[in-house]
């Protein structure tokens, strides 16, 4: 029967089988070394003793910010009331909630004991801690997305179920509490003014999270790359333009990818979005201006900022996070919103995960090197065994992206409240 | 106490309270005012003669492997899961003839940066001076590493935890009074004894001694537990140089995420006037 159904999906879309036989390829090798790391030694993950976080911390970093800018900007709909917006609110959720949830597997991944995690974490905690903090403050973010996205895709639901039959419907009935139709909980879901509450929830909790991932490297003194005010601020402005660009790839690829045209509207939308992230982009420029010029006359932190103007990290600094992160697609992203070209926006977009990518690498790894490591820097390129798990992760984050979009109703529509 | 009735009288009750919590109050005074006697390890390089028993001494009572030839040869030796004391020859930059053996591990700060930032509170600075990890309790994350102004403490891949010097925890709470490394030492060089004691023996020796310049440990990362006497300045010997003050403070902490917060709270602010200034474009996407 099994079988039979994936014949039927091979022979009907066969671009489709392709890309989830490549994306189950990449968690198998993924898993493969998991297990390597399981059975030889953790150790084959790292590449220095003295830099014990490198890719695995700022993928997680990467991935986890843009979630946290996902949520910050679907605020703007949920919470500050732009109908523009709430046209992309599930889609925003959804994707909040998986790379959120992904970014975390990393952490999990690289922890030597997560297991323990939670149960010391609830037992223990220490308030001093901005680790501990953060981990709460997501935890709780997640259950407020779960929720958001529930209470998004809850008439559409309740629309499938009219029209389904067995298996599904019985599914339908459960996840869209249909037998405690009177049931006070259920009054409770209908309620208009819910989904604002929760979405203002999210968004509060969400960005008190992000700005306390900041605080993680910020709060390190003896890190004179990482210390100090500047970076849990400058991680929410990062994470809004990197959650822009993110929305806009994932939107621009996602109808390309099912062969659809982009309504007018929400063409107009990603328009809108390219000048804000521009803007974004440009402000951001602003506040790396600030950071080298103070750190030039500081004696503290003058060898952190040399290290990326002249030092090992220059050409990525100077050609992902200036040149493909910040001044190129400011460029290139007011062209295409000047031209009205989705290509141009889903260009620029591309370019700046690309250079962000590189900056959160860069970021993790240049903080660690100094001052520890002035002398004999070691080689900063991740072991192939990290990047295989990386790899696995972003397939999997990859896989459940795309079953959603299928299953899911995340359409650009509007949503009840908003009518 | 009435005699007739065998019953404690109302004021009598109170006047016997009123005494008992007056006592209460100052011998809970008393408790708190009382510190505790802090035990210390002092390290003098000027008689350190490079044997590496104290390596091979701590080696065998915590059980750690030998990793490679780190017991037998002068090569430098970092700091692992498996090496959480190390001896090596260090020369000073002033003065390249000059050259000393440098016994190095977790310094034992007074106030911690590491307990500080640990999620689930696996470290703990104990009463007695040590600072200790429950390997039990910890999650292996490495936040500690990153916060150690010494960059101390060290994962073990094997035991997927965080491991450092204990100061011999365990020994001291069996009555063998000393830390391995200190019973192992045959030159003196490694002594232990109460904190203000061994602050009087370092200052004497650096005061007497023409080649001792230096205390490690009087006023880094806000003072620390373990002192070493040193021939020159820590940064001419190239060991970390830990900064004079507490690191990580709590209300520096706070200051910095309060800053998060109030960014925070300045893009929520932008955010209301870009819904409010964007409003008419609402209206046109609606129709």
């Amino acid at each position: 029967m099994l079988f039979r159904s994936v014949l039927d999906i091979v022979e009907r879309s066969p671009g489709f089988a392709l890309w989830i036989s490549i994306l189950c390829a990449l968690i198998l090798l993924g898993i493969y070394a998991l297990l390597a790391s399981f059975v030889f030694s953790m150790e084959i993950l790292e590449f220095s003793i003295k830099i014990p976080w490198v890719m695995m911390i700022s993928t997680y970093v990467f991935l986890v910010a843009t979630g946290s800018g996902l949520c910050i900007i679907n605020a703007l709909g949920g919470v500050f009331g732009i109908h523009r917006y709430e046209m992309m609110s599930k889609r925003m959720a959804f994707l909040s909630l998986t790379t959120i949830v992904f970014g975390m597997l990393y952490i999990v991944l690289h922890l030597g004991h997560p297991e323990r995690m939670p149960i010391y974490n609830a037992i223990s905690p220490n308030f001093r801690s901005a680790i501990s903090w953060m981990g709460a403050l997501y935890s709780v973010y997640l259950v407020f997305v779960v929720i958001e996205l529930y209470l998004l895709i809850l008439p559409e639901l309740s629309n499938k179920l009219k029209h389904s039959e067995g298996f599904i419907k019985t599914c339908l009935n459960v996840i869209t509490l249909e037998k405690f139709e009177k049931h006070s909980i259920t009054k409770l879901l209908k309620d208009p003014r819910l989904p604002r509450l929760v979405a203002t929830l999210a968004f509060v909790t969400g960005a008190s999270a992000l700005a306390m991932l900041g605080s993680v490297f910020a709060h390190s003194e003896s890190r004179a790359f990482w210390y100090g005010a500047y970076y849990p601020v400058y991680f929410l402005l990062s994470a809004i333009f990197c959650g822009y660009a993110f929305l806009l790839c994932t939107t621009i690829i996602t109808y390309w990818s099912r062969k659809e045209e982009i309504s007018p509207k929400i063409k107009k939308l990603i328009f809108e979005m390219a000048q804000v992230l521009a803007l974004l982009l440009a402000v951001g420029i602003l506040f790396v201006t600030f950071r080298l010029s103070t750190g030039l006359f500081n004696t503290s932190s003058l060898g952190p900022v040399m290290l990326l103007l002249k030092g090992p990290f220059s050409t990525t600094f100077w050609i992902f996070e200036i040149g493909l992160m910040s001044v190129i697609p400011i460029v290139v992203l007011l062209r295409a919103a000047n031209k009205e070209s989705i290509r141009g926006v889903l260009t620029g977009s591309l370019m700046v995960l690309i250079g962000a990518f590189v900056m959160r690498y860069e970021f993790v790894v240049a903080g660690q090197v100094y001052p520890n490591i002035r002398e004999n820097l070691p080689s900063y390129t991740p072991t192939i065994i990290e990047v295989f798990i990386i790899i696995g992760v972003l397939g999997a984050f990859l896989l459940v992206y795309t079953l959603g979009e299928k299953f899911l109703p995340l359409k650009e529509e509007r949503h009840q409240q908003a009518q | 106490m009435n005699k007739t009735t065998g019953k404690i009288g109302r004021r009598r009750f109170l006047k016997l309270m009123s005494i008992a919590s007056f006592y209460g109050v100052l011998g809970s005074a008393g408790v708190t005012r009382a510190q505790p006697l802090r035990y210390g390890k002092l390290v003098d390089t000027t008689r350190c003669i490079g044997c590496k028993r104290c390596m091979s001494a701590c080696k065998r009572w915590n059980q750690l492997k030998i990793e490679r030839d780190e017991l037998e040869t002068d090569r430098e030796t970092d700091l692992t899961a498996n090496n959480w004391v190390v001896v090596n020859l260090r020369a000073d930059a002033k003065n390249r003839e000059q050259r000393t053996y440098d016994h190095w591990s977790c310094q034992h700060c007074i106030e911690p940066a590491c307990a500080g930032v640990c999620p689930v509170s696996a470290i703990t600075k104990l009463s007695t001076g040590n600072v200790v990890i429950n390997e039990k309790k910890c999650i292996g994350c490495r936040y500690c590493y990153q916060a150690c102004p010494f960059k101390v403490p060290r994962f073990d891949f094997e035991k997927r935890v965080t491991r450092k010097c204990t100061l011999c925890n365990d020994r001291i709470l069996l009555n063998y009074s000393k830390p391995a490394c200190v019973a192992a030492c045959p030159v003196q060089a490694l002594s232990f004894g109460y904190k203000h004691e061994i602050i009087l023996v370092a200052k004497q020796r650096v005061f007497k001694k023409k080649n001792a310049r230096y205390i490690l440990g009087l006023t880094e990362a806000g003072g620390t537990d373990m002192l070493t006497i040193l021939p020159a300045k820590p940064k001419d010997l190239g060991l970390v140089v830990a900064p004079n003050k507490v690191v990580n403070q709590n209300l520096d902490k706070i200051r910095i995420t309060a800053t998060g917060i109030m960014a925070a709270s300045v893009i929520a602010g932008a955010m209301y006037s870009y819904a409010q200034k964007t409003q008419h474009l609402d209206h046109k996407f609606d129709e």
